[in-house]
């Protein structure tokens, strides 16, 4: 793992762990955004991996998707989102 | 394995960084360093336009004297002239002509009245001194100094009203100084020189706040004390001990601006001239004996007084409570912008502010501040209530849906295309259009924490009281549980002062959670467990204002859920 990309989980961590149980709220999306943020940067490393958790975090509103939506297995500027297998 | 280990434990540092520190390790006294070498006084602040000479402000060594005499002793020891006000007790000294000694009427040190009043500023050569000089600084001229003895035409200055100060230098220079006060905390201080000798003068006029002693700060990170100022509409924030360091911060001549020193609730601010030209600066200094001296200050532009001619500027003194609607309404009585940034806003001003008035006007209305503290949050949730009620509502459908998965996950986890369909077949059946999202879910973490900020910083939550055994809303809760709330005659030490409204806190943070679903990662429902127990133990020392207003979220938001989870159960 790079030191940035144990940055970039320990801020996710830190969120998973201090904030997110004191916040009554919880994601549209399975895996959560936290989890795919990590498995993300874990699988693709920390630039490519904030980008896709951040793209998965953009679509996490009220008039975004919702449902399984994993971390893509390849990931090419085309194939980031997953919206349109949510419908 | 590792790599989780090394993650746990940079986790556990940052949040102990975070929010532990200063907590357990209040901040030390100052060790006493090796002198500087820096001649403070001797720095000069050159205006531009007049390169061969730099007018000097006397700095903060000036008033390096051995403090022995306390502050009765000080005051009876010299001439003065008593402050008169609905607001202020104290006096000027003729000597000097400062301002340097006020206590505030209407706060005083502990909750009860009796207490001695809050004391602002303290004269020059005591430990603690803290006051105002103003003054002119001119190359070969005979100048009024902190030394010099006035002609007052009165006794007392009553709000409202002026005295005038007087001294002729014998050189054909007559010096006149014009004090006036207002009903609440701002000083008028007009300083005027009558050329009556046959040649032009050049003078500059000064302004300076000087502090001795660093004083104690809540030591809070989000929360400035120390000096501050505002140039051309930026705030600058300047902490004593980076002062310390640094000796001295010019600011780039602007015109107009603010410049002074703030407590938590109190502030000794300088405002020029709003229309001239000013130099501003920072400025520390540690005399022999080891003791800090701050001091900001401005420098006015030159100004010539031609035979027979008089020159004069106008300056104000702020000096009191840092409350709201004061500050605003000096921005518009005296033009100065931004003096409400004295009050330490932070980064969500733009929420923090509306929410300070807010209270304000709950508090007028309401009648206790406690009460406008709740009323505030019921109003920040209703806010927030329809978002927060899709989320709610798709929790409930997933928590039932929960079960249902895990035996999916069972069956397909090989296989996990098929999963994927599977689960998303029964999100289609059951119908259910989960949360309303993480995005803005954490959109409204800078409300709540704006919220907080504003009842942290508020002035009218100190020695506000509430209901019961709370008399101080901005004090930690004085109740343990250590000694059964009062019943076993022991005090506990700091770190076991839990109190009633702390373990409300805990409890009702234990079961807000118990009403979210449980995170699937064993880690994250472990620490899940945990942090009731540590908020409980961390807020304990957190003001009751705070406590109150969170157990009041926690109880709103637990009701939310609640109903919304029974109906959906009835649905079924």
């Amino acid at each position: 793992m790079t030191p940035l990309a144990f940055c970039a989980k320990l801020v996710v961590k830190i969120y998973q762990y201090g904030i997110s149980p004191i916040l009554p709220g919880t994601c549209r999306y399975t895996p959560t955004c936290s989890a795919y943020a990590l498995e993300a940067i874990e699988r693709y490393g920390a630039l490519k991996g904030s980008r896709l958790a951040l793209g998965r975090f953009l679509r996490c509103h009220p008039w975004g998707g919702s449902g399984y939506d994993p971390v893509p297995d390849k990931c090419d500027s085309h194939s980031c989102g997953c919206d349109s297998k949510n419908g | 394995m590792n790599d989780q280990k090394n993650m746990m434990l940079a986790i556990v540092l940052s949040v102990a960084i975070l929010f532990g520190f200063q907590f357990l390790f209040p901040p030390a006294e100052q060790p006493v360093q090796e002198q500087q070498t820096t001649q403070e006084g001797g720095v000069p602040n050159a205006p531009a336009g007049n390169p061969s000479f730099a007018p000097q402000i006397p700095g903060a060594e000036d008033a390096a004297q051995k403090a022995v005499q306390t502050r009765t002793e000080k005051l009876d020891a010299s001439a003065r002239i008593k402050i008169e006000s609905p607001r202020l007790h104290g006096s000027l000294s003729v000597q000097g002509g400062r301002i340097d000694d006020l206590t505030l009427i209407d706060y005083h040190e502990e909750v009860s009245d009796e207490s001695p009043e809050i004391t602002l500023l303290n004269p020059k050569g005591l430990k603690n001194a803290y006051y105002a000089e103003f003054g002119w600084s001119a190359p070969n001229v005979d100048v009024p100094t902190a030394d010099t003895v006035w002609a007052t035409d009165s006794q007392t200055l009553k709000a409202g009203g002026a005295v005038n100060l007087t001294w002729d230098n014998g050189n054909g220079l007559l010096f006149k100084r014009t004090i006036s006060l207002d009903d609440n905390y701002v000083f008028t201080v007009n300083e005027s020189v009558t050329n009556t000798s046959g040649e032009a003068v050049n003078l500059y006029p000064y302004g300076l706040v000087s502090r001795s002693g660093t004083p104690k700060t809540s030591g809070f990170f989000i929360l400035h004390e120390g000096l501050l100022g505002v140039f051309d509409g930026v705030l600058e924030e300047v902490d004593y001990d980076d002062l310390q360091e640094k000796a001295t911060k010019k600011i780039d001549p602007v015109q107009g601006g603010w410049i002074g020193i703030t407590d938590k609730y109190w502030l000794a601010a300088l405002i020029p001239d709003q229309s001239a030209m000013v130099n501003h600066r920072f400025s520390h200094y540690r005399t022999d004996d080891g003791l800090d001296k701050y001091q900001t200050d401005y420098l006015g532009p030159q100004l010539t007084a031609e035979p027979g001619q008089t020159v004069s500027f106008k300056s104000n003194l702020f000096a009191g409570a840092k409350e709201l609607n004061l500050l605003t309404k000096y921005e518009d009585e005296i033009g100065v912008s931004e003096f409400d940034l004295a009050i330490d806003f932070g980064w969500f001003f733009f929420i923090t502010k509306p929410f300070f008035m807010a209270l304000s006007w709950l508090h007028g209305h309401l009648g206790n501040f406690g009460l406008a503290i709740l009323a505030l949050t019921i109003g920040v949730k209703l806010l927030f209530f329809p978002l927060a009620n899709t989320s709610y509502r798709s929790m409930a459908k997933m928590k039932t849906l929960s079960p249902k998965i895990k035996e999916l996950q069972k069956k397909f986890g090989d296989d996990k295309q098929r999963l994927n369909q599977e689960m998303m077949a029964l999100y289609k059946r059951e119908k259910a259009n989960p949360a309303s999202g993480c995005l803005p879910i954490l959109l409204q973490i800078p409300v709540f924490f704006a919220l907080y900020k504003s009842l942290f910083v508020s002035i009218e939550m100190r020695h506000a009281p509430f209901y019961g055994w709370i008399h101080d809303l901005s004090a930690p809760d004085p109740t343990s549980i250590f000694n059964m709330f009062g019943l076993i005659p022991w005090d506990p030490p700091q770190m076991l002062m839990i109190g009633v409204w702390p373990l409300l806190m805990g409890i009702s943070m234990f079961l807000q959670q118990r009403l979210n679903p449980q995170p699937t990662d064993p880690m994250q429902a472990k620490m899940m467990m945990f942090l009731p127990v540590v908020f409980t133990f961390m807020l304990a020392s957190f003001p009751a204002g705070l406590v109150i207003y969170w157990v009041w979220n926690n109880v709103l938001s637990i009701a939310q859920q609640y109903v919304i989870i029974k109906r959906m159960e009835k649905q079924k």
